[in-house]
Order: structure tokens, then sequence, then C-alpha cells
């Protein structure tokens, strides 16, 4: 690579990761009947004043196993995040339930249970605290947990920063003293600290420049190979899915439309609104003619879901039969591991 | 006059006091056809915001043009002093990144849209209402008679966004400054706004200079490019031939690390290093410890900026070497 970088006062790319693809898996392999982490039936609201409610998820079912990679697409109201507090017991679901390698995860967490699933912040800014060092925030956790003491309290913090790809000398840092690529880095060791059996990342690069939103990116994935833990990768962008994820879920209006495996839904994508997803997504290079009818309007509002399918006021594909009746979600094609939730799921795009 | 709208020629721009001033905008020059339409794509601390503020005259305290010139149609629009605003008065008018900011929260769009015809093309009341009216539809605002009476807080990102575009084109602008106008809108309503900014320079002859971090939204927008890094151009071009075949490494680097929809096959991959603090940009070319391509020369002179085929060409880069970046 650079043949000239000298001492590095920056961010740190560690080679291996700078030019390890990640690695894309056998699609056929074998999804354990115990999942680590599964959601079934979430169901969120809050109240909306005036008495109303704002049904934010509703009926959502996720599975996630180890060292596999799950990717919640969506758009701003779509309930993606409002997932991710659920899955990481921010947020208690007004119904149904988290479990964790089939043990139900209940209203109140034991600290081992939250210990299991930990959460990654979008905005390494407002996420770690400016007065507290590096080594401060990772050994407070460590002790509180019962970890790591002593010698050991410094080793493991040490092991922590080469896991992430930063100095050792970076645990006497502030927060402000690091550039958002090496705070999204610190905030990755805070999450991996309490090794954790699930990592569920909330945008974790949408805040960072573009030239190291793939050092992140790599390093979320290799993470995953290494430890073998479970990931939840949320974003708004197709194509930070569709690169590091193995699975993927397209959320609309609080409901999954579609989820499957990865290239299933993005080669042959069967819900109308993942194909306007891609249809709208900026291209790098000029590809094939996407002459798609670009989507008419903006996402409602949860407050006012439309009748039916919630998707139908703005879809191409709409018949009467999308206003009245909702479609379930359902494997598309018949007998595939992939579900839509699409009147015409059996349609190809 | 010699096509160009909007000229911009060695504008310098400094940032801070006394003896901790430094430079944020080196020597920056483009220009700009009527209809015609420029990205400018870089990173934070690139100096692309910096580099439109400066255009309109909305330079924050602490920070000053040090030189250049910007021309609109061959006159010389002065940056400070009470005339600079007066000078730019329904000629340039800029569009941010933020809608909910730059809207006043308790008045309703329709009178912060008719405002500006008002005060600056002084039209009556009602004419101004009107006109607010039909700039909102023309922004493509559904039933827009009826959401002229909305207050911001009662419109979508992407409405909001569209009244700020109606104010922006309310005085009659020839130039359009937008500054990261789709980062905060969600993909199905960024794409609708890209498209009304493309539909308004081809019906008004406006000419858009689209600055952001994102170079898959710029192709769609922009038909040149300027990238930036470190407060200096790096490379110019037609998008198309930037993009194809990129002449300076950060673009190439910026291309390999953005994250790909359609190519499963390489994985982005990071510029090493990272983005130089402003305050000590490295010496040489400022981009030489991120280089994969760099001689020992390169940390010694600064490359300049030089086009390539001769005169004539808008295609310029700032790398000493481009052939080695070109041949990848």
């Amino acid at each position: 690579m650079n043949p000239r970088s000298g001492p590095q006062l920056h961010e740190v790319v560690p080679p291996a990761e700078q030019f390890a693809a990640t690695p894309a898996r056998p699609p056929e392999r074998e999804r354990p009947a115990v999942p680590l982490l599964a959601a079934q039936n979430l169901r969120v609201s809050f109240p909306a004043g005036k008495g109303q409610w704002l049904t934010a998820v509703e009926d959502v079912s996720l599975t996630v196993s180890e060292g596999e990679t799950l990717g919640i697409v969506g758009e701003s109201g779509s309930g993606k995040s409002t997932v991710a507090r659920c899955l990481a017991g921010l947020l208690r679901p007004g119904s149904g339930t988290v479990s964790l390698r089939g043990e139900l995860l209940g209203a109140r967490r034991t600290r081992e249970q939250h210990r299991a699933v930990q959460l990654v912040f979008q905005d390494p800014y407002s996420s770690l605290n400016p007065r507290l060092s590096v080594r401060s925030v990772l050994s407070e956790l460590l002790v509180f947990h019962g970890l790591a003491q002593g010698e050991a309290l410094e080793r493991r913090c040490q092991e922590l920063m080469a896991l992430v790809g930063l100095p050792a000398d970076a645990l006497d840092g502030y927060p402000s003293s690091f550039s958002g690529g090496q705070r999204q880095r610190i905030a990755i060791a805070r999450a991996l600290a309490v090794e954790p059996q699930v990592v569920v990342a909330d945008e974790p690069i949408s805040s960072l420049d573009v030239s190291v939103q793939a050092a992140i990116l790599a390093l979320f994935a290799d993470l995953r190979d290494r430890l073998g833990i479970g990931m939840v990768l949320i974003s708004h962008n197709l194509a930070v899915v569709r690169n590091i994820c193995d699975q993927a879920a397209v959320m609309y209006l609080g409901r999954v439309v579609e989820v499957g495996e990865r290239e299933e839904i993005f080669t042959d994508p069967r819900h109308p609104y993942t194909r306007a997803l891609l249809a709208a997504a900026p291209r790098l290079r000029p590809g094939p003619d996407r002459v798609e009818a670009r989507l008419r309007g903006e996402p409602p509002s949860p407050t006012a879901r439309p009748s039916g399918c919630a998707f139908h006021p703005r879809c191409p594909r709409a018949e009467p039969v999308c206003a009245t009746e909702r479609p379930e979600l359902l494997p598309a094609p018949a007998a595939s591991s992939r579900l839509a939730a699409c009147h015409f799921r059996d349609e190809k795009g | 006059m010699s096509g160009a709208l909007l000229r911009v020629r060695d504008l310098t721009v400094s940032v801070g006091r006394g003896e901790r001033r430094y430079v944020a905008v080196r020597d920056v020059g483009f220009e700009v056809p009527a209809g015609g339409s420029l990205g400018v794509v870089g990173e934070s601390g690139s100096g692309k915001s910096l580099t439109l503020r400066a255009l309109m005259a909305l330079l924050p305290r602490g920070v000053r043009a040090e030189r250049g010139v910007v021309e609109l149609a061959g006159e010389a629009l002065p940056f400070t002093g009470p005339g600079a605003r007066r000078a730019r008065r329904g000629r340039l008018a800029m569009v941010f990144q933020d809608p909910l900011s730059g809207l006043d929260p308790v008045y309703t769009v329709g009178t912060q849209v008719a405002e500006v015809p008002r005060r600056v093309l002084g039209a009556s009341a009602a004419a101004s209402r009107r006109r607010a009216v039909e700039l909102l539809r023309l922004v493509g605002m559904p039933d827009p008679e009826r959401r002229a009476h909305a207050f911001p807080h009662q419109l979508s990102g992407g409405m909001r966004q569209r009244v700020l575009i109606a104010m922006a084109l309310a005085s009659e602008p020839k130039v359009l400054l937008c500054d990261e106008p789709t980062t905060a809108l969600d993909v199905t309503v960024q794409a609708q706004v890209l498209e009304l900014l493309d539909d308004l320079r081809r019906r008004l002859g406006v000419a858009v200079v689209f600055v952001s971090h994102d170079l898959a939204v710029v192709r769609q927008v922009a038909d040149e490019l300027a990238v930036m890094y470190t407060g200096r151009v790096v490379e110019t071009g037609r998008a198309n031939e930037v993009l194809g075949h990129p002449a300076h490494p950060y673009t190439l680097g910026l291309m390999e690390a953005v994250v790909d929809l359609d190519d499963t096959a390489h994985a982005p991959q990071a510029i090493p290093g990272a983005l130089p603090d402003l305050a000590h940009v490295p010496s040489g070319c400022p981009f030489h410890p991120r280089c994969r391509f760099a001689s020992d020369d390169c940390a010694l002179s600064d490359p300049g900026f030089r086009y390539l085929g001769g005169g004539g060409s808008d295609r310029g880069t700032a790398c000493k070497y481009p052939e080695r970046v070109m041949a990848g």
C-alpha cells in the first residue's frame, strides 16, 4: 500500500483490514434452529398527544445467528431505530418478545442480559462522554461487570484498542482529541469491552467522512468474523447493507415489507418499495437504464397509516385490493426463505 | 464575457485571528455557464462550504476572504461592505443543508416565501402572495394554495427543502448555490429534489453550484466537477470524465472508498491516514502522506494546478503524476 506512510498521528488503519474484502458467505449455510437473537412480533407505540397513539413498530419479527449480520434498511420513520432500541433493551416493546438463544429477555434485563446485547450509536461525537478518557470509559465497564481488575484491567484495555485498530496510547486520550473515525472505533471498543454476543449498530458510519467509512465497515465485518458475534446493522444506505450484511430486512412505516438473503433482495426484489429504494439510490457509475417510475410523494406519517398495504398510495403496482387488504409477509417465491409483504410478490420486478 | 456566468478566481479564505490564522480555502477558481451545473465534492475541512459562503458574502465572524475575484456576468462582486449583499441580491441565492433551521417557525411558509418578492423586488403584498403560491407550485409542492398556510413544523423534510428552494428562487437569481441540500433527506425524497434542481436548471436557465460529500449524488446533478481537498481544488473536469478516469489520487481514493451499491466484487477501501488539520497542512502536495503514487519530490514542492490536454480544456489536476493515477 502506501510506501511513504511515516508516523501517522491520526487514523490508524491496519493493513489487513484495509484491503480485506468482506467475504461473501455461502448462502446455503444452515441457519441454526435456535437463533442467537430473535425478535417476535414486536410492537411499539408512542403517545402522540390528544389521546392518539403513534405505532412506530408493528408486528416485526427478526432473527440473527452467530457470525451473521442482519441489515435493516428503511427511510426515516420506518421504525428501524426503534427496533434497534428494543433489541438492545433500551426500550420496552408494547407487545412482542426479544429472546437470546431461546431465553426470553424480560421487561427488566439482568446485568448479564444487558451485557449480551450492545449498541453502537450513529454519532460518536455525542455518544462518548467528553470528560472521560478512553481508559476510564473502558475500565469502568470492565470493573462494573467484574470482567477484569488490576493488571488484567490494563491488559484488557490494550487488547481492546488493538482489536479496533487504535494504538495503545489512545487510552490516555479524551474524545475531543480523536477524529470521527477514531471516535467510532472507541465506541466500538466500548461495546466490545463487555464481550457481547450481539452488537446492534444504528447508522454507525453515516456521520463519518467518506474516506474513513470503508475502514469502519471493514472493522465491523472483521470483528464479526473473528469474534463470531451476531450483528444487526441499521442503515438508510442500501450500499452499506449490501456490502456487509448476510440478511437484509426492508422496513416501511413500522413493518418489515421484505426480508431474506442479501443477494436475493438486491438482485430480485419482490416488494415494490424495495425496488423503488434501489431505483432511487444515487449511483457512482451510470448503470443500465433505471427507467422505473420514481416514487411520488413521501412516506406518510405513522399516525395516519394508509389502509390495506401502507405503501399503496405511492406504489406503481397498486391495485384496488391493496387499499383494502393488508398483504401478509409470506415466502416469495413460494417455499423460499425470503419473505415479502406484497399481493404481487410472485411477480418479478 | 465569454460564456461563463459565474467566474471565480484565486479565491482564498482564512480563518482565526493573529498567530492562529490559517488558510481554509486556497486559490480556488471555477466557472459556471448559464444553465450549467458545477458539483463541488469534498470531505469535512475541504473548504467546500466556506467557498460557497464566500461567494454569497456570508462568511462568519473571524473568517475573511483574503483575495480572489468573484465575477457574475462580467461584474466583480465585493466580499464585504454594504454593497456586498446588495450586489448579490436577486442574482445569487443559496439553499442550505438543514431545511428546518433555514425557516422561521412562527411564520407560515407562504409568508416567508412572499417576503422575498416584496422586499427584494418591491412587489405589492397581494402580488407577492400570488408569486409565493406560484413558486411553491414551481418546486412541486402539492396543493400550494393550502400549503402556503402551513407552518414549517407541519411539513415533512422534503417539503421544507422545497420551500427553501422556492425562497431561493423567489429573488429570480441567476445562480443557485446549494450546500448539501439533500443530505438530511430520505433517498426517495432526495431523488425527487435532485430531479427538481435539474428541471429548474433546464426551464429557468439557472446555473447551479452543488456542494456535497457524496460523489454519487453529485454525479446526478453536475455537468462539471471540482474536487476539493484541504481548501484547494485538486481536480476539475466534465463529471463523467473525472469519475471515469480520475487524474488526482484523492479523487481515485474517494471513488474506491465509496460503498458502491452496484459493485460487490470490490470491497470499499478507506484512504490511509486521516484528513489533515487545516492549521498543519503537509508540505508540498497536501495529499502526499496518504498517496500511494507519491514520489519524494511530492513532499518538497507544491504541484500547482495544471490543465491536461492544453488550453481550452477544463480538465485539470493538482497532481504531478496524473498519468500514474490514470494508469491505476
